[in-house]
């Protein structure tokens, strides 16, 4: 059933669909042009919903309790990418902004937390990490879309602007005249093809005071006392690269929040590959930070 | 559900040392070599030996009641020894030395196993295989030298890579005839009796093999040959003093080379154990922060992408499903 922008609509942005494919671990962004919009349904209870702007048609049509789901950034993640996820339950749906700014991106992304956590929450709109006031629709400033939103508009009724700036979004479909919309997720890297024999070598060779820093970590019985030359026989060891390969299939099914905490990284860590390597290396600069700096090559 | 989610058992490697950690568990002093071939000179290496263990990858379409490469003996429903049958397929390589050490006379072992052999003195197969399965300190042995599940892949609806199915069949002598224990055929399977000049058993266990082999297609079956012998390690040290003593040097130079070969493949054995039982996260991550302190970790990642990249179309070229085998 086709969703319609009325007084009902609560907020609404252009944004795509990601998903894990059949088969498959991998988070993939699905081209389709879309829509996110929350509403208040007829049966009185909040609806977030995903729209096919070519189509027309709403292909997905969540009811949401208040505070059992949130929508967060995947923080380290390279593309403008969302994850909707649910207290109840195991579920994650995972979407892309798909204007071509990401300049209102936090902006419609705390609106929604907003109202997720509450339907009566105050949308708030024109404030920080906007600096335009025009809604972005298309990279080449087209005469035809609507004035700016009013600013903090109060109680959960959409402006007549508002209304206007969704009817746009919503009928433009594919009318994006030279407009850039923003690139899909890029594909993720696989672990096992980061920690090669290959580029750990010389990453001993060159860096030995970090062999050290291994020895924690290696197997507590060894037969013989930790050593450069034993983590060189780790690291090409089947076991060794065994266990990479099921700690990757284990990271890209997102669900790994709670076991990169007891790693010292974030939960947000948790939510994938390329945000666990960005968390590495943010706790790798800090910590390089404190201790002095260091050569880096 | 999976094997192991319904059994508890897990998926172990099937590798001498794997099987000679276990036989340390049980409290038997015997060890399992990897064999690589049948001839007299090989086997003589090898004695005293107990059994020979058959292990080979199942190949699709294979005639799942009586197998591909039959075997040429009789099924024994009268067979007095202990066999019993496969009943959860993690458990096969376990099941297997199990139907060895059971019918090797006068074998010392710890106290669970040879209760676990005499509590299911005249049991059908069936029901030893169950009582076998359902022994829980035996399962927790055998999973020792599988990888922990601290990141318990179980919950997490991963799809299934396609596991090969290796199967495990031993020959060994028993009351004069030689024997062959399959866990999945429904009896023990008698072959010819055999006379105990020469090679003995060993003489009729090859013929046996080597016809098996011979019947599979070229190229469509992978098999290794596994020994279970005794450890020669506790009389090493003694016969090369007795050596010593008798001014034999030649004798003590090959011992004390024996001896030297099997200390380092015992190493190599620990050390391979050792990486087994460990939960190796904590080293990805420390690997993965040392390479982002060196500020290498992103020009790796941006190369894995690329490698990714390449792969993922290579694979559509040809048409075949992703992420089977990464």
């Amino acid at each position: 059933m086709p969703a319609s922008v009325t007084n009902d609509t609560l907020l609404a942005f252009k944004a795509g669909r990601a998903f894990r494919r059949d088969g498959s671990n991998v988070v993939e962004a699905d081209p389709a042009k879309g829509a996110i919009l929350l509403t208040n349904g007829d049966d009185g209870l909040l609806h977030f919903i995903w729209k096919n702007r070519e189509t027309d048609v709403s292909e997905e049509d969540l009811i949401i309790f208040p505070t059992d789901a949130t929508f967060t950034k995947v923080d380290q993640s390279n593309g403008r990418v969302y994850v909707l996820k649910f207290s109840s339950s195991n579920q994650r749906h995972f979407f892309w902004m798909q204007d071509a700014s990401s300049a209102r991106d936090e902006e419609f992304a705390n609106n929604v937390n907003g109202v997720l956590q509450d339907p009566e929450h105050p949308l708030q709109w024109g404030t920080s990490g906007s600096s335009s006031s025009a809604p972005p629709a298309q990279a080449s400033s087209s005469s035809t879309t609507s004035t700016t939103p009013a600013a903090a508009a109060p109680g959960f009724q959409a402006t007549p602007e508002q209304l206007d700036y969704l009817q746009t979004l919503l009928r433009a479909g594919g009318a994006t005249t030279g407009a850039a919309e923003a690139a899909a997720p890029e594909l993720e890297a696989s672990l096992v093809d980061i920690l090669t024999p290959a580029n750990l070598t010389p990453l001993f060779t060159n860096h030995p005071e970090l062999v050290p820093t291994l020895f924690p970590y290696l197997p507590p019985d060894l037969p013989m006392p930790p050593s450069a030359e034993v983590v060189q026989r780790i690291i090409h060891s089947p076991q060794f690269r065994a266990a990479v390969a099921s700690f990757d299939q284990a990271l890209r099914t997102g669900l790994l929040g709670n076991l990169v905490r007891q790693l010292g990284l974030p939960e947000e860590a948790g939510l994938g590959i390329a945000p666990f390597l960005r968390a590495v290396q943010a706790k790798a600069d800090r910590e390089n930070r404190e201790a002095g700096g260091m050569d880096t090559d | 559900m999976s094997d192991e989610e319904q059994s508890g058992w897990q998926l172990t490697e099937s590798d001498p040392g794997v099987f000679t950690e276990l036989l340390k568990t049980l409290g038997v002093p015997l060890i399992v070599d990897d064999l690589y071939s049948l001839d007299s000179d090989s086997l003589a290496n090898l004695q005293p030996l107990h059994a020979l263990i058959f292990l080979f990858k199942w190949v699709a379409s294979g005639d799942s009641e009586s197998g591909p490469g039959s075997s040429s003996g009789t099924y024994d429903p009268d067979f007095q020894g202990f066999f019993a049958h496969q009943v959860v397929n993690n458990a096969c390589a376990t099941l297997a030395v199990l139907n060895a050490l059971g019918n090797i006379p006068s074998l010392p072992t710890g106290p669970q196993l040879g209760e676990l052999v005499s509590f299911s003195t005249g049991m059908d197969p069936q029901t030893r295989g169950l009582v076998i399965t359902s022994a829980d300190w035996l399962r927790e042995a055998h999973n020792t030298l599988s990888p922990p599940s601290a990141i318990s892949l179980e919950g997490l609806n991963l799809p299934r890579k396609s596991e090969d199915a290796y199967h495990f069949v031993v020959y060994l002598p028993v009351m004069g005839a030689l024997y062959e224990l399959d866990g999945l055929k429904p009896h023990a399977v008698r072959h010819s009796a055999y006379s105990e000049d020469g090679e003995g058993w060993l003489k009729v266990a090859r013929e046996v093999i080597e016809a098996r082999i011979n019947t599979y297609p070229m190229g469509s079956l992978e098999f290794s040959l596994l020994a279970l012998r005794d450890d020669p390690l506790p009389t090493l040290q003694s016969k090369i003093q007795e050596a010593q003593q008798a001014g034999n040097r030649e004798l003590e130079h090959e011992l004390l080379s024996t001896l030297t070969n099997e200390n380092a493949k015992r190493e190599r054995w620990a050390f391979e154990n050792s990486l087994r039982k460990h939960n190796h996260v904590g080293l990805v991550h420390a690997l993965l922060m040392a390479m982002a302190k060196s500020g290498k970790l992103s020009e790796a990642e941006a190369k894995a992408k690329e490698a990714m990249k390449t792969r993922i179309e290579q694979r559509k070229a040809r048409g075949e499903d992703m992420d089977e085998d990464d």
